[in-house]
């Protein structure tokens, strides 16, 4: 009663302050439909569906261990992106002298894709966005001097995760660590790959099994290490928000669960080994809230397959600050941001972390970039005390509140999957993908119309460009580099051995045999990436996707403030001087899978009016000049984010040239370096547009250039 | 029209023509020249002889400017027939454009284009429809990898949405045809529909005479099942393909009744893996229906198939029909005759297309019209006389 009154009194007095304004005004809607008070109480603790309990046991909304950070704090993990084996080596070793824990490995384009270096199809992506692996030999100097029973590694591969990991393990071997010792995680997430990343190789069908195939293997015979770590990363990266990113995940993990019973695992020799990994953005309470939900649904998940051990219940995570918050404009900003995000996931109880460099909107780390991400964890780690205290927002009442709402939101959304069947018929449909690009299409469009904020981009614009030096990568150069290595080993390896591996691989793969096992052994009998993937491949066949596209949302959500109404002006004195609306083609050349900007950018183009073409992903420049001049387009826009504009866009405007077509107007758009810009100008490319665009001022300038 | 292009079109020599109005062979000539006015009494001679063809405004107006092309434009539509002809595509896709815009200029520039075209007897127009994810996309895919192992050349024309909203569009259709489109036995060509099928069937029609003229044998027109497009395309091809799920009626397929009834082949698509059982049953309903539905081509009747485009199944079987279809047809001479039909009922569709725009854009805006409308709307002014005062104006304007 007393209670009562006095949250009456609070509303009379805050409703005062208001003056004419009323206290519903100051409810904030989240972008994920959750409805958050000014003001929480008491009262609100009550109301929460979700069960709080104590670290280190079970629902473990809390945090997976007892002591959690009071012990060990999380592990530093820098993720990195260097093209050859031996710049990625050295700076290992550098990390490791300055507090780095955890190795984590990012790999090229081709190798993702299964492709070895000397393929025709990579030409640009070779030693981009990451190391190339094309066999043992580079894991060998990958590892070099490391040593593997002491060191964690953690590999973001997923596409060609059999004869990567087969690699891996038979690299330890040789320097002798045997596999049982290996600690670590391969990420080894399909299902994501088909929602938002598009690294995949084979069709769904063989990815499951091939998923199943590491679980299993992993769980016999590598007891430390961690066989999948189911992604909503980059569902975030794609532009999901909050409570599809833990919605989608945890069906996800629900479907490998049911893939690796159906192999005859038992629940408990696995489950505690999945991880996950988790992006953290600027959202900050959404973001605690949403790891602690996490934990609790999916003890609550795995808990329906009824296992023994505790330990299956327990989520583990891995969090990375979000790089699609870090813009190029103003870019020392992102420091901050980093450091905001990374706050959050340690106040969230993450298990390891890796914070993403203030440059990352521009290009790949330099050493300094790298240095102040590294010290930002630890400057968190040593000097504020947080560790000291486990959980520390438990029972806060809006923390806790926003844990209920984010748990049933979420369940709303693993409901509509489970209801048509599970993630893999879901993907299938296209409902993931299609929802996430609906948040994608309407979080640019408040972006661009005002109402959702970022410094320097929208608000606050710096006056002067600041130069930042930036690290530039030699393709070519890595690329001449690793096909001479790959010509010698080809030269000096028995190929009656390469033969027979290759033979009994695809054996395995039409027949039940396990992939890893028997990838190990090729691996070491110097057996390439490529060529391991490509035996498989003649059995499962590469995979295509079919691009759907959204329409509308970009528009409804957009708020007009004039510059609609210009564009609309600008487009009818086109159409009655040219005849046809502006056509554009949108392109994604080179195996960069990440198409979340290349769809954006579509759906906004046509919402303004625009007739947009969408090439297939994983274009050559050739073939992208011959759909721009089927097709019409007045202008190629060719979306870039793993540093292969260098090689492919002087190949798209050579291609252009010997088809006579050079009056096809080119304008590029993504992670470009400034210090790139008078590069692409002088190939004779129209206009570049960096991270952080505003879409509307951009087709304004895209109309007039035409 | 002008006297002298009425001459020349029904080959009447100036001087049976003279003869036949009473004037003499030089007076004619200056009537053509321009040099004199024909009096009225000669003009209404002129008007009842040429059926209205030539009435007094071809003397006394000059032609609107957009029907006479510059030298240089004549010699851009020159350059472009000659490379169609040699192959380049950079050529063919910009006749396609002149034949899509919606300038005067280029539409001029097209119909020259096409007035130099020759008429393809060789080639197969196949039209595609079904609703949005039946596998249109894909099955076209297969099915012109398999035509170009064949050694046909493969065309063709996808028909998109626009958005009525915004008149934008988004055009996906070649990240489904990911090996057609780079193979250079290919052109695939995707169109938005800018909201008017009339115009969709004009621009398709003469869009399938530029790629015959590159040399492509093979033409597909693929449109969404759901809207009325599908009449129109039906008009411009020589067989139509309708591709269904494995499941349920016309009712569950959300396609049109009557679009199945155009069918002269019926295709249940994606028969793979757990839906092959649903695929047979709902073959064999349609099997049935179909000896219920009256035969529009009299000499094959329509069959339904089988298909998976991504396991490559029921291809062969389908294209072996279709050839059967065309040779029966060729055979029988019916396949050309149809082709004659469909250009007659092209001509009047352009000529409801253009009366539409005429009526749209020139008549609605004109001031004297929007008087007598707003005398209807104030009850000052009755209906059928303010139609038949607006009808008549039609055929006094010439611009």
């Amino acid at each position: 009663m007393d209670r009562k009154k006095s949250y009456k009194g609070w509303e009379e007095k805050a409703s005062k302050e208001l003056h004419d304004k009323s206290l519903e005004d100051h409810f904030w809607e989240t972008p994920e439909g959750i409805k958050v008070k000014p003001l929480y109480t008491e009262e609100d603790l009550e109301k929460i569906n979700h069960e709080i309990g104590l670290p280190g046991l079970p629902p473990y909304t809390r945090g997976p261990r007892a002591t959690m950070y009071t012990n060990r704090p999380w592990t530093i993990r820098q993720y990195a992106g260097f093209s050859t084996a031996e710049e990625s080596n050295k700076f290992y070793k550098e990390g490791l002298k300055n507090g780095v824990m955890g190795l984590s490995v990012a790999f090229d384009l081709a190798t993702h894709r299964g492709y070895d270096s000397d393929h025709p199809r990579v030409l640009a992506d070779v030693g981009n966005a990451g190391v190339a692996i094309d066999s043992i030999e580079d894991m060998n100097l990958l590892f070099d001097g490391i040593p593997l029973d002491q060191m964690s590694v953690s590999m973001t591969m997923n596409g060609a995760v059999i004869p990567v990991l087969a690699s891996f393990i038979a690299s330890g071997e040789e320097q002798g660590c045997p596999r049982e010792k290996l600690t670590g995680t391969i990420q080894n997430d399909i299902l994501k790959e088909f929602m938002v990343r598009n690294t995949f190789i084979f069709p769904p069908k063989p990815s499951m099994r091939i998923v199943a195939d590491i679980i299993e293997y992993t769980s016999k015979k590598m007891p430390r290490f961690n066989s999948i770590s189911i992604s909503g990363y980059h569902m975030q990266e794609a532009g999901a928000n909050q409570v599809q990113e833990l919605a989608y995940t945890l069906a996800d993990g629900k479907e490998y669960i049911k893939s690796a019973l159906e192999r005859g695992l038992n629940i408990d020799e696995f489950a505690p080994r999945l991880s996950f990994f988790w992006s953290i953005g600027m959202n900050f309470f959404m973001e605690i809230a949403k790891m602690r939900a996490a934990r609790y649904m999916w003890s609550k998940i795995v808990k329906e397959f009824k296992p023994k051990n505790d330990r299956s219940l327990a989520l583990r995570t891995h969090c990375q600050t979000s790089g699609v918050s870090l813009v190029e404009q103003d870019a020392y900003n992102n420091i901050v941001r980093t450091t905001i995000e990374a706050m959050a996931a340690v106040m969230g109880g993450t298990q390891s972390l890796h914070t993403n460099s203030f440059d990352e909107a521009l290009a790949l780390p330099t050493k300094f970039s790298a240095r102040i991400a590294r010290n930002t964890q630890l400057i968190i780690s040593e000097e504020t005390g947080i560790c000291n205290v486990i959980d520390p927002l438990a029972g806060s009442y809006y923390v806790e509140s926003l844990t209920s709402s984010i748990v049933e939101e979420s369940q709303k959304l693993i409901n509509e999957i489970d209801e048509v069947g599970g993630m893999v018929k879901a993907i299938e449909i296209g409902i993931p993908k299609m929802r996430i690009e609906e948040s994608s299409a309407k979080r640019q469009a408040r972006v661009d119309s005002n109402e959702e904020t970022i410094v320097g981009v929208n608000k606050y614009k710096p006056t002067e460009k600041q130069e930042i030096n930036i690290l530039s990568i030699d393709n070519e150069e890595v690329r001449k580099r690793q096909i001479s290595r790959l010509h010698e080993l080809k030269k000096t390896r028995n190929s009656k051995n390469v033969e027979s591996f290759i033979e009994k691989i695809k054996n395995a793969a039409s027949s039940n045999g396990n992939l890893l096992e028997i990838c190990i052994e090729a691996s070491k009998n110097r057996c390439t990436v490529g060529e391991m993937t490509l035996a498989m491949e003649s059995v499962f066949g590469r995979h295509n996707l079919s691009t759907k596209t959204i329409s509308g949302v970009y528009k409804n959500t957009v708020k007009n403030d004039g510059k609609i109404d210009i564009i609309d002006n600008e487009l009818s004195k086109f159409l009655n001087k040219k005849g046809r609306r502006p056509r554009m083609l949108v392109v994604k050349m080179g195996q960069d899978g990440h198409d979340r900007g290349a769809k954006l950018i579509a759906t906004a183009f046509s919402d303004l009016g625009f007739d947009v073409d969408i090439g297939p992903l994983f274009q050559t420049p050739e073939e992208a000049a011959k759909q721009a001049i089927e097709n019409d387009a007045h202008v190629i826009g060719v979306s870039t984010l793993a540093a292969g504009h260098k090689t492919l866009v002087p190949l798209l405007m050579e291609s252009l040239k010997n088809n006579e077509a050079s009056y096809i107007k080119v304008i590029c758009g993504g992670v470009i370096p400034p210090d790139d810009y008078p590069f692409l100008y002088d190939l004779g490319v129209s206009k570049v547009f960096g991270p952080g665009t505003n879409i509307q001022e951009a087709a304004i300038e895209i109309i007039n250039l035409l | 029209m002008k006297l002298k292009s009425y001459l020349k079109l029904f080959k009447i020599s100036n001087i049976d023509f003279s003869k036949k109005i009473g004037i003499s062979n030089v007076s004619l000539s200056r009537y053509i020249t321009g040099e004199r006015l024909p009096e009225k009494s000669i003009l209404n001679k002129i008007f009842k002889l040429t059926e209205g063809l030539v009435d007094a405004n071809d003397f006394f107006l000059s032609n609107s400017p957009s029907h006479d092309l510059s030298e240089i434009h004549k010699e851009e539509i020159k350059k472009m027939i000659f490379n169609i002809r040699e192959g380049k595509l950079k050529d063919l896709a910009k006749a396609i454009t002149l034949v899509e815009s919606s300038l005067k200029l280029h539409n001029a520039q097209a119909d020259l284009l096409l007035s130099k075209l020759k008429h393809n007897k060789k080639s197969l127009r196949i039209g595609i429809t079904g609703v949005p994810g039946v596998g249109k996309s894909t099955f076209i895919e297969t099915f012109g990898m398999s035509l170009i192992d064949l050694g046909y050349k493969v065309a063709v024309l996808a028909i998109d949405p626009s958005s009525k909203r915004t008149g934008g569009s988004i055009l996906g259709d070649k990240t489904r045809m990911m090996k057609l489109s780079v193979n250079k036995n290919a052109f695939i060509r995707p169109s938005p529909s800018q909201g008017n099928l009339g115009g969709v069937a004009k621009r398709t029609s003469e869009s399938i005479r530029c790629l015959e003229e590159a040399g492509f044998n093979i033409i597909f027109v693929e449109t969404m099942g759901v809207g009325q497009a599908e009449t129109t395309v039906y008009d411009m091809v020589d067989i139509f393909l309708v591709l269904l799920l494995p499941s349920g009626g016309d009712e569950l397929q959300g396609i049109k009744k009557g679009i199945i009834e155009m069918a002269d082949v019926i295709i249940i698509n994606k028969a793979d893996g757990n839906l092959k059982n649903t695929a047979e049953i709902t073959m064999s309903e349609y099997k049935n229906a179909q000896n219920m539905i009256s035969n529009i081509r009299v000499d094959i009747s329509p069959e339904v198939f089988l298909c998976s485009s991504t396991e490559s199944t029921g291809i062969k079987k389908i294209w072996n029909f279709i050839k059967k279809f065309e040779k029966v047809r060729r055979d029988s001479g019916s396949f050309y005759k149809t082709r004659v039909q469909q250009q007659t009922k092209a001509i009047w569709r352009n000529i409801s297309l253009q009366s539409q725009d005429h009526i749209e854009y020139k008549l609605k805006s004109k001031d004297s019209i929007k008087k007598i409308i707003k005398d209807v709307e104030k009850n000052n002014f009755d209906v059928n006389n303010a139609s038949r005062i607006i009808f008549d104006s039609i055929f006094k304007s010439n611009s």
